[in-house]
């Protein structure tokens, strides 16, 4: 079943794919930090919102991960931005999230070795984020 | 609590230990880089201890991005620069994956890069496959230590 993207019931199957990987548990062991994804809106995309992503992320497990407005995920600890079709480019692994960092696609706040060395958990992230079926609404 | 601010890649300009030679237009790996530098230096005393020795010019390119950036390390200054300029004593080119697990390599005894644990084993694969190069390493050793030393972020 597809789940419209940033939607609430995007981010309960994000969380459950999160939950449910061994590799990012034993990649993220030691992470302690909130994690905040801003989507840049693009309105000729037909996303002319934005949205944040707030993700509660403790020592390799997702306890929380809610939908909520831009503001609110650039309160996180990190904070990554970018515009939808960034995001979109990460979600169907037609961009690698590492190297859009490093081509400033997508923009990174936050403690920069923490995130270095928590490489491989975000890779596995993004690998769970790719395993959840999504509705996007320039699509369709 | 960490400090947040310390990889804040917007608007980084120039700190009185790591400058940006393209000011505003330098690029987000050069920012990246840097910034990853300062934050090491800032909070490890023995990365401080090598900051303050190293003299060389080091090229960094990612070879998946295509984007390269020459660091002139200056006795407690740095200068980032977009690109590979010229003279440089240590290039490494390599993609943006190993780059990263360049900076997990842990050190070990007597301040030298491990590589034989899992990541450091992983490093060597990949130079032996030729996913890593290291231009200059003859006669640079020491340098290239250090450099090591400065990217890691291993605890």
């Amino acid at each position: 079943m597809t789940v419209a993207a940033f939607s609430p019931e995007w981010a309960q199957a994000f969380k459950d794919e999160i939950n449910r990987s061994a590799a990012y548990r034993d990649a993220a062991k030691g992470w302690k930090w909130s994690v905040g994804l801003v989507v840049e809106p693009e309105p000729d995309r037909n996303f002319p919102e934005g949205a944040g992503v707030i993700m509660d992320l403790q020592e390799g497990e997702a306890r929380d991960i809610r939908v909520g407005s831009p503001a609110e995920a650039q309160a996180c600890d990190f904070v990554i931005t970018g515009t939808y079709t960034r995001w979109k480019e990460v979600a169907t692994k037609q961009l690698d999230a590492t190297r859009g960092m490093l081509q400033g696609k997508l923009k990174l706040k936050g403690d920069l070795p923490t995130v270095v060395r928590f490489t491989k958990a975000s890779q596995e992230m993004t690998e769970c984020t790719t395993r959840v079926p999504v509705t996007w609404p320039d699509e369709g | 609590m960490h400090d947040a601010g310390a990889g804040d890649l917007a608007g980084r300009g120039v700190s009185s230990q790591v400058e940006y030679a393209d000011g505003e237009d330098a690029s987000a790996f050069a920012q990246m880089l840097g910034g990853l530098i300062e934050a090491n230096v800032v909070s490890r005393s023995e990365k401080l201890r090598d900051f303050n020795r190293l003299n060389a010019r080091v090229g960094v390119f990612v070879t998946d991005i295509g984007e390269g950036v020459t660091l002139e390390f200056d006795r407690g200054h740095l200068v980032v620069r977009n690109g590979l300029e010229g003279r440089r004593d240590v290039t490494i080119r390599a993609d943006s994956d190993t780059v990263m697990q360049l900076s997990n390599v842990r050190i070990g005894f007597a301040g030298m890069p491990n590589y034989l644990d899992a990541n450091g084993r992983r490093v060597m694969g990949r130079m032996l496959k030729g996913q890593l190069k290291i231009e200059g390493l003859v006669g640079n050793l020491t340098t290239l230590n250090q450099v090591t030393r400065l990217f890691s972020v291993a605890e």
